[in-house]
């Protein structure tokens, strides 16, 4: 089942990932891609604030990977710099995905051969100024859990909406 | 003269480290552990050994050889382990020595006294495992099948179908794949405890005394620039340069990317 969401703001957008923290657990992925301004950055501090992470959270952009201490710890990957999915393992990429933390993978559909097993497919589109389209599709089983929790959340922030996409 | 070796080995999350003394005839490997370290490998890997040597009485230029887990493992521990040993190796100007990490820890479990058969099972990450079958008897491992890359259920149902007897499991590949081995091998199927999936500096040096060439054979050839990692799965780069080139399999028969069978 795929999900769509609808977000007004930026804050929106961090909303719909702080109410996404409580319900991650070890080794979830979350692939993002979307335009830059998209809000894929929002949606990550969204995550990492509902995660209790402290400090602030920035684009990996030139670290590629940041990782951020919280309730579990988060691997916060941009994957934009990359020219090879072979270039993925001087990172430790696959095992820091199964390891001990939630991964948020920023144009993390650049290797279609590096997709993990399982884990949600984030799209966020830009609709107009203030409009952004947030897409939501499983990757496995616990993608397709963890998409309708988090699409229900979200559905109770106010001014947000959520459509079921189907499969 | 006796010898003064170190063993490392960072193809797991653990850092295996182990100091020993070759004295002609028996190596004895007076320091061995192994430290649980996820993804920290760089960080923690010579000061392990560091501290080890030191609490050896050893000095690191009284070395006379170096002892590397070659893998399979993790890509990446994999090459953190196997290119610190050759920079030790070349910069004391000693041998250095490759042997299997799952191999190491066959050992291990035969120098420990586990006798019959025993399944080591890595984790290979993306759904997969390095399954090897081996034979421990007296001390020893005997190995039954080559290193390769597998899906958990296909080893598993491939082992139950070969045996009857009780296998002893062990690796880091049963933290995710337990219950899939525990279904197929049914009451066949015997836990190794946790602790005992780490390879350390007793597995390793009693894996190189297992070599053909023997502890002494082995340290005269080892050459630093000949130890090669084992990867079993080609990088995906590998891959593609082979897909390109026309090549049909990507994977020798062996299953062993690099240096092969060579210690």
């Amino acid at each position: 089942m795929a999900w769509s969401i609808q977000t007004f703001s930026a804050e929106q957008t961090a909303l719909c990932g702080r109410v996404l923290a409580p319900l991650l657990g070890v080794g979830d992925v979350l692939l993002l891609s979307g335009d830059l301004g998209a809000g894929k950055t929002q949606l990550t501090k969204g995550i990492a604030w509902g995660l209790g992470v402290a400090e602030p959270v920035t684009s990996p952009t030139f670290n590629i990977l940041l990782v951020h201490e919280g309730r579990l710890p988060l691997y916060h990957f941009d994957l934009y710099r990359l020219d090879h999915a072979w270039q993925l393992e001087d990172l430790d990429y696959y095992a820091t995905l199964e390891a001990d933390g939630v991964s948020v993978v920023e144009w993390g559909d650049r290797f279609a051969e590096a997709a993990p097993l399982d884990g949600v497919s984030v799209t966020l589109c830009i609709e107009d100024d203030v409009k952004r389209r947030i897409d939501l599709r499983p990757l496995g089983p616990r993608g397709a859990t963890l998409s309708g929790l988090w699409a229900t959340e979200c559905d109770q922030i106010e001014g947000v909406s959520v459509v079921e996409m189907g499969r | 003269m006796s010898r003064l070796l170190i063993a490392l080995d960072t193809a797991t999350e653990a850092v295996g480290f182990g100091v020993g003394r070759f004295d002609g005839v028996v190596l004895d490997a007076f320091e061995s552990g192994s430290a649980v370290a996820p993804r920290r490998a760089n960080t923690i890997l010579l000061s392990t050994l560091a501290g080890a040597l030191e609490r050896a009485g050893e000095r690191i230029s009284d070395v006379r050889g170096v002892v590397v887990g070659r893998g399979p493992g993790s890509f990446t521990g994999v090459r953190i382990g196997v290119a610190t040993a050759k920079g030790l190796a070349q910069g004391l100007g000693v041998p250095l020595v490759g042997v299997g990490t799952l191999d190491a820890l066959a050992w291990q479990l035969a120098g420990a006294g586990r006798e019959g058969l025993v399944g080591i099972v890595g984790d290979a990450m993306r759904g997969e495992v390095y399954p090897a079958l081996f034979r421990c008897e007296g001390a020893r491992a005997l190995r039954l099948t080559p290193d390769r890359v597998a899906k958990p259920a296909l080893a598993a149902e491939q082992w139950a179908s070969e045996t009857d007897e009780p296998v002893l499991l062990c690796g880091n590949g049963l933290a995710k794949y337990r219950e899939v081995f525990s279904a197929a091998l049914g009451t066949g199927a015997v836990f190794a405890d946790e602790a005992t999936w780490w390879p350390a500096g007793a597995g390793l040096f009693a894996a190189l005394a297992g070599l053909e060439a023997g502890v002494a054979g082995s340290l005269e050839r080892g050459d630093a620039g000949a130890v090669l990692p084992i990867y079993t799965r080609l990088s995906d780069a590998e891959e593609n340069e082979r897909a390109r080139a026309g090549l049909e399999s990507a994977l020798p028969d062996s299953g062993v990317v690099g240096g092969g069978e060579r210690a």
